[in-house]
């Protein structure tokens, strides 16, 4: 059974320009995108900054109305009735925002719990039940102005889950935690998994949708570009080697001199400082080093590594290598 | 099932506004409108009553307390919608599953009765500062008018609030409205001193019939013809402005889900 059934959607945003001469400028931030959802499943949305994710998260959150095409999540329809989808579904968006900052933790809790409709005495055992599981348990009381990054994401995990939803909607849940935060994250979206909710899960980092993700979607430019468990998808790149060349100071000319060479099928690049990872996708292998070093035009070059592909290599490979 | 709803929306009501109220006692803006606003604007009228009767007193109480309920409403319940939006709380909100206007109804009921503290203030100040004794004249139909005059207050609120958040160019008046309510309304003199033709206009406001109730019951011993009258004006109009409420956020939602104006972008 679908969760969620998604056909044809589009969301175009309208920008009323200037101030003497008013214009509208359009900007197409979904095309046409359509996917299902099984009831239990963990799908993944993966694609590059404004690729449209957001977007289709908020569309399937019932905060945005879809310029064409429909949504259905358990069968009702988000735009007629709103109502019936927003007491089935959680959602987070990334990063601080969205929580009373001057209210402890408890206190944002149970406001969010009256507004779901909790019955007091079920949110009495159940606020203390999901601040021992996001970890916020002996911090509970204190207002969340003192809370860190992490803290905040936590609290917001207790929040979308105070009304037990069956189905949530991730959106970019670990961005700014630091390591540590983030693989405590993740332990609770696997958790959340293993109670048979229905998972949307949107991120750029692909080791997460890798190990979290049983199906994912590569949306970029507002369409999808493919669809499939992550071990199929890395099967895009199955046939290629990734060669990764530390330089330093390397021009986007260089850049662009590099990824015209006919035997180079995708090429990214990681800014680290002044240095610059230089990750290229070839089926030439080990054997392209050396080809790819001259073209580099005595660049000072650090570490070379030819290694397998991951799920990011078939991601770059998928939108175009423009990350 | 609809009571059931009735009775669980009345319930986050109370919440809603239990927390509100918690939530803005830590607000130095709030502090400011609804106590020492009010305390400085009874402070100058009290000197200026000192050798009249001591129930002119109580009508500077009156007054004062209305004034802190009018900026409340002003600036507090007008602003609710759009502060929500700025704090990034705005989506979280909409996407419960309580209609938004029963939530903003709680913020506003907490907003109201946070402003009659600067009544209490006001009260506080006469009799402590200014050695009055005071007394109210009727106080049953004068804690009754304050009942009806809460409601009015608020239903007054949820008109405004979406229409500042539709309408900007409505928004930037904010400012000019506080003062003329003050005087347009009564809350401070009778508004028999103002010019004849200015008269119609306190009428169809409901603020001007909540400090008749008030004033006429704290210190006019108004005949309770005259009370009933006001309270059936504070209850007409805070029918009128249900109405008016409940369209207008259907508007406002349906238009911030097509703009994508539920967050600050």
């Amino acid at each position: 059974m679908n969760a969620i059934e998604v056909k044809n959607l589009q969301r175009v945003y309208r920008a009323h320009i200037g101030v003497i001469k008013r214009s509208i400028k359009e900007v197409m931030a979904v095309e046409d995108i359509s996917f299902d959802i099984k009831a239990g499943e963990l799908f993944g949305l993966l694609g590059p900054n404004g690729a449209g994710k957001t977007t289709t998260v908020k569309m399937l959150a019932t905060l945005l109305i879809p310029t064409k095409g429909t949504i259905t999540i358990m069968g009702f329809d988000v735009v007629k009735d709103a109502q019936e989808v927003r007491k089935r579904i959680g959602f987070i968006f990334g990063g601080e925002r969205g929580l009373y900052w001057r209210l402890s933790g408890i206190d944002n809790l149970r406001y969010f719990a009256s507004l779901y409709g909790v019955e007091p005495d079920v949110s009495k055992k159940r606020i203390p039940f999901l601040l021992e599981m996001v970890g916020l348990k002996d911090r509970g009381n204190e207002r969340v102005e003192g809370y860190s990054r992490g803290m905040k994401q936590r609290l917001h995990v207790a929040r979308t889950l105070l009304h037990d939803p069956e189905i949530l909607f991730l959106d970019e849940p670990t961005i700014g935690l630091d390591p540590v935060g983030a693989r405590e994250f993740r332990q609770v979206i696997r958790d959340l998994q293993s109670e048979n909710k229905t998972i949307l899960l949107t991120t750029h980092y692909m080791f997460e949708a890798d190990s979290l993700c049983q199906r994912v979607a590569v949306i970029d430019k507002g369409i999808i570009v493919a669809m499939d468990s992550p071990s199929e998808l890395k099967k895009h790149v199955a046939d290629l080697s990734v060669i990764e060349i530390e330089t330093f100071g390397t021009s986007q000319e260089v850049v662009e001199q590099l990824r015209a060479l006919p035997f180079v099928d995708a090429l990214s690049v990681q800014e680290q400082d002044q240095r610059q990872m230089l990750l290229i996708q070839t089926a030439r292998g080990a054997e392209a080093v050396p080809d790819l070093i001259s073209s580099l035009n005595g660049q000072r070059v650090g570490r070379v590594i030819v290694r397998e592909p991951t799920l990011e290599d078939a991601y770059v490979r998928l939108v175009g290598g423009r990350v | 099932m609809r009571y059931k709803n009735l009775f669980v929306y009345w319930r986050t009501v109370l919440t809603v506004a239990e927390i509100t109220f918690r939530h803005q006692m830590n607000d130095s803006f709030i502090i400011f409108a609804i106590l020492i606003q009010p305390i400085i604007i009874a402070t100058l009228a009290m000197f200026m009553l000192r050798d009249t009767a001591a129930n002119a007193a109580m009508f500077v109480v009156v007054g004062s307390g209305l004034t802190g309920l009018w900026s409340g409403l002003l600036f507090i319940s007008g602003n609710s919608i759009n502060a929500e939006r700025w704090q990034g709380t705005l989506e979280s909100l909409v996407g419960a599953p309580t209609p938004f206007d029963v939530i903003v109804f709680g913020k506003n009921l907490a907003n109201v009765v946070q402003s009659l503290l600067s009544m209490i203030v006001a009260y506080l100040l006469a009799a402590l500062f200014f050695n009055y004794t005071l007394h109210i004249d009727q106080p049953l139909l004068f804690f009754i008018s304050i009942l009806f005059s809460v409601f009015a207050f608020i239903s007054f609120g949820l008109t405004i609030a979406p229409l500042f958040v539709m309408y900007r160019e409505v928004q930037q008046w904010q400012n000019a409205l506080e003062y003329p309510m003050y005087i347009l309304a009564g809350f401070l003199f009778p508004i028999l001193l103002l010019p004849g033709w200015t008269t119609p206009l306190s009428y169809s406001l409901p603020p001007y019939w909540a400090a008749v109730a008030l004033h006429g019951t704290s210190t006019a011993n108004a005949p309770l013809q005259q009370t009933l009258f006001a309270w059936g004006m504070l209850l007409v109009f805070s029918i009128i402005d249900l109405v008016i409420a409940k369209r207008l956020f259907k508007i406002m939602l349906y238009k911030a889900r097509v703009d994508a104006t539920l967050d600050v972008q």
